[in-house]
């Protein structure tokens, strides 16, 4: 047992995570960490409500357009807030949208299933996301800093993400995982990412051979469509969190939160704090504006918002392509 | 006489907070201190997937969640109830002697 106790305290290696900094650096106490990391339901079966509601209504307007050209912006618009779905995935496999955990789960895989992001194995991605946070070679959601006008509006464009997301998904139903998806998705659950994924793609076919076989392509004006439609703007915001802030560990530095309108806050689910939320992953996303009151000069904030995070990465793209090569 | 265990003062009760899980330390070893719903539990303070610690986690009487990746382990056993924690937290033996808890290391 006494060996034992030295090996464990060996093998483990501890490691400075940024909810610790931020009590380290006085930032706030354990006690107003402990209260704001209290959960609840109530917060996010509201919250839920009303993203379902504005769903609701903006697929409402492709009804409305259904035969006209209309139905394009109508569909824009639609996949503006279905692409959202990712912020309450997100929140999800934190375990911070509701209380109960078999809720999260749930919601977290429907969420999934309508962006085409496997929950689970999302969740073991983002959980090196936030470990390796912008280092090169380890942060596998790390977005780089493009390296022209081009590059950055192809980045927008989504097809390179979703180019990724179809490889992914096809070689994890085959079994197969790149070096960098070895490294965070341990061997003994490898099984249940490879059943995920057939899953995933056994509802999808299922639902395709349904539209064909009935000739009613429901799913395809008020899901496929607009959420390719819509993903750019997805790109635009996820851009917004780390792109053009240092590859460096300090989270004060590698981070931006973004200060936006109650819209876009309400669809974000509150991601927009980002660098709160890496400072402390466990806070609810009903909290974090108190967080944010609570990290104010210990976190990098964008104050003109998701516009003026763009402007701050194409300048610095602009500035990089005068450099002499 | 190295390796052998003994009986060791940890925290007084008292200053623990009250349930919630407080960090403590002997020497260079870290323990979290977990006032469960089922009494008194102690383990090593690190989390078993990502080395954080567990100190700074949410804890509710019975679970205690990792600050950095939201592991979940129940605290009066050690074990591991979900992804991505995997492997149980080491669980130190303790008891209350005097208003101090003890932990047998």
């Amino acid at each position: 047992m006494g060996n034992q106790l030295r090996r464990e305290s060996q093998h483990n290696q501890p490691v400075l995570t940024p909810i610790t900094q931020a009590m380290q650096d006085g930032a706030l106490s354990r006690r107003e960490l402990k209260q704001l990391m209290t959960r609840s339901n109530l917060p996010g079966l509201i919250h839920l409500f009303g993203f379902a509601l504005t769903l609701i209504c903006t697929g409402s307007l492709i009804w409305l357009a259904s035969g006209t050209w209309w139905m394009v912006p109508a569909m824009f618009v639609h996949g503006i807030v279905w692409v959202h779905h990712f912020a309450l995935q997100h929140e999800c496999v934190h375990y911070t949208a509701f209380r109960t955990r078999w809720l999260n789960e749930v919601i977290g895989n429907y969420c999934g299933f309508a962006i085409l992001l496997p929950n689970r194995f999302f969740r073991y991605e983002h959980c090196d996301h936030h470990t390796y946070t912008q280092l090169h070679g380890k942060d596998p959601e790390l977005i780089e800093l493009p390296i022209s006008l081009r590059k950055y509006l192809w980045t927008i464009s989504s097809i390179p993400y979703w180019k990724q997301k179809f490889i992914e998904i096809f070689a994890h139903a085959r079994g197969r995982f790149s070096p960098i998806e070895e490294k965070f998705v341990p061997k003994e659950d490898r099984r249940s990412l490879v059943i995920e994924a057939r899953v995933m793609l056994a509802l999808f076919g299922a639902i395709v051979t349904f539209c064909i076989g009935t000739n009613w392509w429901g799913p395809l004006f008020y899901w496929w469509l607009p959420l390719f439609l819509g993903e750019p703007v997805m790109r635009i915001i996820r851009m917004t969190e780390h792109v053009g802030r240092p590859h460096i560990r300090d989270m004060k530095e590698n981070t931006r939160t973004n200060l936006v309108s109650w819209p876009m806050r309400f669809l974000a689910w509150n991601m927009n704090y980002h660098a709160e939320h890496h400072y402390a992953s466990s806070v609810p996303f009903h909290a974090l504006p108190k967080l944010h009151r609570k990290l104010e000069g210990f976190v990098h904030i964008e104050r003109r918002g998701y516009l003026g995070a763009h402007i701050d990465i194409l300048s610095q793209i602009c500035t990089r392509s005068k450099k002499p090569l | 006489m190295r390796g052998r265990r003994v009986w060791q003062d940890l925290m007084a009760v008292t200053e623990l907070e009250k349930g919630d899980v407080t960090p403590a330390k002997l020497g260079s070893r870290e323990f979290a201190i977990y006032d469960t719903v089922d009494g008194i539990r102690v383990s090593l303070a690190r989390c078993t997937h990502g080395a954080a610690n567990l100190c700074d986690g949410y804890f509710d009487g019975k679970f205690i969640e990792c600050p950095l990746h939201q592991g979940l382990f129940d605290a009066r056993s050690g074990e591991a109830k979900a992804a991505p924690a995997r492997k149980s937290l080491f669980m130190i033996e303790n008891r209350i002697i005097d208003g101090m808890i003890q932990v047998y290391i």
